[in-house]
């Protein structure tokens, strides 16, 4: 019996391309758009777990990220905003993961009753008000938010050293989630995702599981949360505001949120249409069509809004969608040329 | 769950289910009223009616999906009446639903497997174990029962609607309950299937007890010993199948209307 | 989600992750020699495109990032990669024209560029060159009022465009998070474009970020002093922003007004976006409880406030209200002309009613350079380029364009040594510029003239004008000590309300119908 799909073979060829990528990239590219597509696309990972397997599309992953960060700030930082503690750099790691995960099983329990978009609504609450919390509570940051971040030694002005870091955690992160779903807790949650009616009358405690998903899930965009304060060395409550809340929600659906590799995807498209696309030449045509000078970042939204307009209309579910159909259809033509196949039928997904 | 259990009646205790004038009321319209109903061990009871006569919402009170706003609902002597439906397995309940709810993302094999877990503390664990293979064999013999072993690693969506209408089935059968409701579990089967069902149905353990909702009078009467005729949230009618088919009030507004459409 | 596939997988990636762990150990050792030399040319088949933002793609390699202290400067060959670091996005976003067109100003009157649009300053410019090293623009970066943007615009231009000297950002954030950034990135020059945030400098002093205009708090020294000693306050409310320019501006009116001898009665910061500001006015004592009121209120709630003030506690009079910047003359529209007489703090350029020869000068300089500006102050339609930098953006990074010039002059455009000659002159720098001399402090923080305005009636119009009463000569970061590296950041609150002299007292210049009698 081969497992190795398609869909494995280019996920692991992707992850021998990634360990590679620091001896042959540019350190730019490493630094700038590989660790951050790492680090987003873990965070974005928690997102598309969370809807892929359990139907919650959260919009609050970004605000337990930033919170993981404002936590870094707090404890490592020794002068400017926040409480200053001063301690080492992995004493921040841990209280920081503790308090995402605190917070994300507190979230959790408080919204595990709804479902759909009344928790779509309801985790983007919970972002608007962890914008406000920390700007108003200068106790922990203040609008001013925390500066000078700086990570452990280890990493310090380390950049691959923290790409590594990014890339084991981003893989860790897919195998993991990948394998969760195969374990009793898992095929549990894409029970409550596909009919939390039956799965209650089979005698499954519903909220129980959304909860301990979400917890779960809070603990790992905790993760993606401290590499991003090692890699930008500051936060402020604008880093978790309504913006790039909506833009993770943006890498998740480019890459397709019914499939997990679609995170890494996704956050890659979108960070690289943020550096590569906004002086491309034709975009500067579509400026004189307009008649007006767009700047650099409405030029920006509106090349990734119309990215993500032709993604959603080819494909529902993202790019990682697109792939998978691809796939399918080569699995198609090799199995009508040979009958026996490999035994594994092909499904789509129930999302 | 016994410690809040309410035994208030002497009959209630040997009957596996007791229902005593359950009511359920959405706005103004009464979908049960006043019902009473025993069920004893070994039971095998049909539940007839017309359309919106009240026959889901009874099931529905029963499981737990609906609380009513009066009466009780007692299994095994243990006052449900108010608990979540997660905690009727407990109690050996396992119930059908007539329109299909399934896990579709899943494969058939997965579906049946999900079943039995929901008992057990073990579905929320990270780790597969021994226990594992014995569940996993399990319901690929369920799947047999239900003619769906060539589908074993199937995705349920993928399923044709007959199919899905035998997973539905598999799924409540697999957990060996003591009390197995079916909610028409013949719609959607070809005439071959229907026949099969009547089978399997009639082949349940003897102590396991059934109810059974079923518009297919033949279905429905081979396969019951009690009958239970239900018309707008009330039962109307009691009694052996051939009791009820001399009816002539069940006639007048079961039968005449099924003659009439 | 296929999961009945995967069961190989897991094994699968775990060895790869062995192999990962393996790779990050070699990594990180890669990191440490492999970057001591400049890496690679520039084509890296991994990225999608390699344009940098500006036309001229840059000739050499972007510097190596990591390990800076021990990198040998990519940039012996002294040609100079400049980076400008703008904002067009955010609640600034409509003065990125008018900042790229200030810096760009200073390389046209200093180091003969010429603009390549007579429209815009976005399209870049050419032909600049210093002591005969020429001056290439690499790339605008493009902010959006947060640090975090600020932060992967400045890295996109540092590390992928190749800047050696960047001048910005705008707001007092991405100020911050850029003086961080230097830090880390010591082989960069970066000068100030107009942002304020008293940290910058006072507070993370990084040897490489110059700043060559005032903060928010210096901006309104002397209104203070002049409302104890002119309008007869003693007392004094503040309501102001709550966020670090709010924070900051206000600190400035208290440490100038209580070292003047005056008392704080009641300071309140209502957040960024409020609509409706009745409760927070509520909170504020009334008219005949305090002498005056100082507002910090920007944006579209300047006047929302003030009318919250209006139905709430009456009358707006000149005499008993005074505010920063944020209090312009188009208040006077919606609430009244009884506001004449208010007194309005300072920014970095003077008012146009003010004129110097130099003043006409530079201003004449801009329409020269360019037929029409975008600017922010003309709602981005085409308008005269001298109203663009006229105003106190343009001329931030105007002055920060124009130091970097004359210090390259001094040193004849020597970048060798990690800029160390340049950096020396900047720090050294005695600037002749428009609106008056600029020194720096020992954290490379400009001593700047400030100045204080009145709103006052304008007989022949009946409208409300802004007019310039005094210029404030010397302001330093420190209020005479109220500020100082050991002090907190002005948060809220924390500045302290203590009777101090201050080096400018007494030595306001006033100036009469706009001309200063120096
Ligand atoms: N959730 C609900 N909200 C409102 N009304 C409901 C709800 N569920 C059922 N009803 C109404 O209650 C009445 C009884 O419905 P029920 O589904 O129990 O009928 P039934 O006997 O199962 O009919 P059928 O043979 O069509 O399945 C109907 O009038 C129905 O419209
Ligand atoms: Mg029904």
């Amino acid at each position: 019996m081969i497992s190795l799909s398609a869909r494995n073979v280019a996920v692991a060829l992707t992850c021998v391309a990634l360990i590679l990528l620091p001896a042959f990239g540019s350190d730019f590219f490493v630094d700038f758009v590989a660790t951050r597509t790492l680090m987003l696309g873990l965070a974005a990972s928690t997102m598309v777990f969370l809807s892929a397997y359990g139907g919650m599309v959260s919009l609050a992953q970004w605000l337990i990220f930033g919170v993981a960060g404002f936590a870094v700030g707090n404890v490592v930082a020794e002068s400017g905003r926040g409480l200053n503690l001063g301690w080492g750099p992995w004493t921040g790691v841990f209280i920081a993961l503790v308090a995402a995960t605190l917070l994300a099983l507190l979230l959790g329990i408080l919204s595990a009753r709804s479902t759909g978009i009344y928790f779509l609504m309801l985790t983007l609450t919970y972002a608007v008000v962890g914008f406000f919390f920390f700007g108003q509570v200068t106790t922990f940051s203040g609008f001013g938010g925390i500066t000078g971040i700086d990570p452990p030694g280890f990493f310090d002005d380390r950049p691959k050293r923290l790409y590594y870091a990014a890339l084991v955690l981003s893989m860790l992160a897919y195998v993991g989630f990948r394998a969760i779903a195969r374990t009793p807790f898992g095929l549990a949650l894409q029970g409550v995702r596909d009919d939390p009616v039956r799965m209650s009358s089979l005698g499954f405690n519903v909220q129980l599981h959304r909860t301990l998903a979400f917890t779960l899930a809070g603990f790992v965009a905790g993760l993606a949360g401290v590499l991003n304060i090692w890699w930008n060395g500051q936060i402020d409550p604008t880093s978790i505001s309504i913006g790039p809340t909506l833009d993770l929600l943006i890498i998740a659906v480019i890459g397709g949120i019914s499939h997990l590799e679609g995170a890494w995807l996704g956050a890659f498209v979108f960070i690289g249409a943020n550096i590569y696309l906004r002086d491309i030449p034709f975009l500067g045509s579509i400026e004189g069509l307009l008649e007006e000078r767009l700047l650099a970042e409405e030029r920006f939204n509106t090349v990734i809004g119309l990215l993500l307009l032709l993604i959603m209309l080819a494909s529902p579910d993202g790019l990682a969608g697109i792939i998978a159909r691809i796939e399918h259809g080569i699995r198609l033509a090799f199995r009508r040329s040979n009958p026996e196949g490999d035994g594994s039928s092909l499904r789509t997904n129930g999302q | 769950m016994t410690s809040n259990a309410a035994v208030t009646q002497i009959e209630s205790h040997r009957s596996l289910l007791w229902l005593e004038s359950v009511t359920v009321a959405f706005g103004g319209l009464l979908a049960l009223s006043s019902v009473d109903l025993e069920v004893v061990e070994g039971d095998r009871l049909a539940v007839l009616g017309p359309n919106g006569a009240g026959k889901t919402t009874l099931f529905n009170a029963i499981a737990g999906d609906i609380t009513p706003s009066e009466g009780k609902v007692l299994i095994k002597g243990v006052d449900c009446t108010a608990l979540p439906s997660r905690l009727r397995p407990q109690l050996g309940v396992a119930r059908t639903y007539q329109k299909t709810r399934l896990f579709p993302g899943l494969t058939v094999e997965d579906n049946l497997y999900l079943a039995q877990t929901g008992k057990q503390r073990r579905h929320l664990s990270l780790w597969r174990n021994a226990k594992d293979a014995e569940l996993r064999a399990k319901a690929r013999e369920a799947a047999g029962m239900v003619w769906l072993t060539d589908q074993l690693s199937a995705q349920v969506a993928d399923l044709a609607h007959g199919q899905q209408r035998q997973l539905e089935i598999g799924i409540a059968l697999v957990t060996e309950p003591d009390l197995i409701m079916l909610d028409e579990p013949a719609s959607g089967l070809s005439k071959g299937e229907r026949e099969r069902l009547v089978e399997l149905l009639e082949a349940l353990p003897v102590d396991s007890t059934l109810i059974l909702i079923e518009h297919d009078m033949e279905v429905a009467l081979s396969v019951a010993d009690r009958v239970v005729v239900m018309s707008d949230g009330e039962v109307v009618a009691t009694g052996t199948p051939d009791e009820i088919r001399r009816n002539p009030l069940v006639h007048a507004i079961y039968l005449g209307e099924e003659a009439a459409s | 989600m296929k999961p009945n596939k995967n069961r190989r997988l897991p094994s699968l990636l775990g060895v790869l992750f062995a192999i990962v762990l393996i790779a990050a150990a070699c990594g990180g050792d890669d990191g440490d020699d492999g970057d001591a030399s400049p890496t690679t040319a520039p084509a890296e088949s991994t990225a999608p495109a390699d344009d940098p933002p500006a036309d001229d793609p840059p000739a050499d390699d972007p510097p190596a990032d990591d390990p800076p202290a021990d990198d040998p400067p990519a940039d012996d060959d002294n040609t100079i990669r400049l980076g400008i670091m703008g904002e067009c996005e955010g609640a600034f976003g409509g003065f990125h024209e008018d900042v790229v067109a200030g810096a760009t100003l200073a390389l046209i009157n200093g180091a003969g560029a010429t603009s390549t649009s007579a429209d815009t300053a976005l399209d870049g410019f050419s032909g600049a060159s210093v002591a005969g090293v020429p001056i290439e623009l690499v790339g605008i970066g493009c902010g959006d009022d947060t640090a975090d943007r600020a932060i992967q615009e400045v890295r996109t231009l540092v590390e992928q465009d190749g800047a050696n000297v960047v001048i910005g950002p705008l707001s007092g954030d991405e100020g911050i998070a850029i003086a961080n950034y230097a830090l880390d990135n010591p082989e960069v020059t970066f000068i100030n474009g107009i942002s304020g945030a008293q940290d910058s400098t006072l507070a993370v002093r990084a040897p490489n970020f110059f700043r060559f205009n005032g903060d928010g708090a210096q901006w309104n020294a002397g209104i203070g002093d002049i409302l104890y000693n002119e309008g007869g306050w003693r007392t004094a409310a503040v309501i102001a922003d709550d966020y670090g320019f709010g924070w900051t501006s206000a600190g400035g009116f208290v440490a100038d007004f209580c070292a003047a001898g005056g008392q704080i009665v009641s300071q309140v910061f209502p957040p960024l976006g409020t609509t409706d500001y009745s409760s927070f006015v509520q909170q504020l004592p009334n008219p005949d409880e305090v002498d005056g009121y100082f507002w910090v209120i920007g944006g579209t709630g300047t006047n929302a406030s003030l009318e919250a003030f209006l139905n709430a506690k009456g009358d707006l009079t000149g005499d008993q209200h005074a505010g920063n910047l944020f209090f312009s003359p188009a208040l006077a529209d919606a609430l009244g002309t009884d506001i004449a007489g208010a007194y309005v703090g300072g920014f970095a350029s003077l008012p146009g009613d003010i004129t110097t020869p130099e003043i006409e000068a530079y201003l004449a300089s801009a329409d020269a350079a360019w037929d029409t500006l975008s600017g922010g102050l003309t709602g981005n339609e085409p308008g005269p380029p001298s109203t663009a930098l006229g105003f106190g953006f343009a001329y931030g990074y105007y002055t920060a364009g124009l130091a970097f010039v004359q210090a390259l002059e001094q040193v004849g455009g020597d970048m060798s040594n990690n800029q160390a000659a340049l950096r020396e002159a900047l720090s050294n720098l005695e600037l002749q510029a428009p609106y008056g001399p600029i020194t720096l402090d020992e954290n490379r923080q400009a001593i700047v003239d400030t100045f204080v305005a009145q709103l006052v009636l304008d007989e022949a119009s009946g409208e409300i004008v802004q007019q310039t009463v005094a210029i404030i000569p010397g302001v330093d970061q420190t209020f005479g000590g109220t500020y100082s590296t050991e002090t907190d950041p002005p948060e809220r609150d924390n500045t302290a309300c203590e009777p101090r002299d201050l080096p400018w007292q007494g030595n306001s210049i006033p100036v009469i119908d706009g001309v200063p009698q120096r």
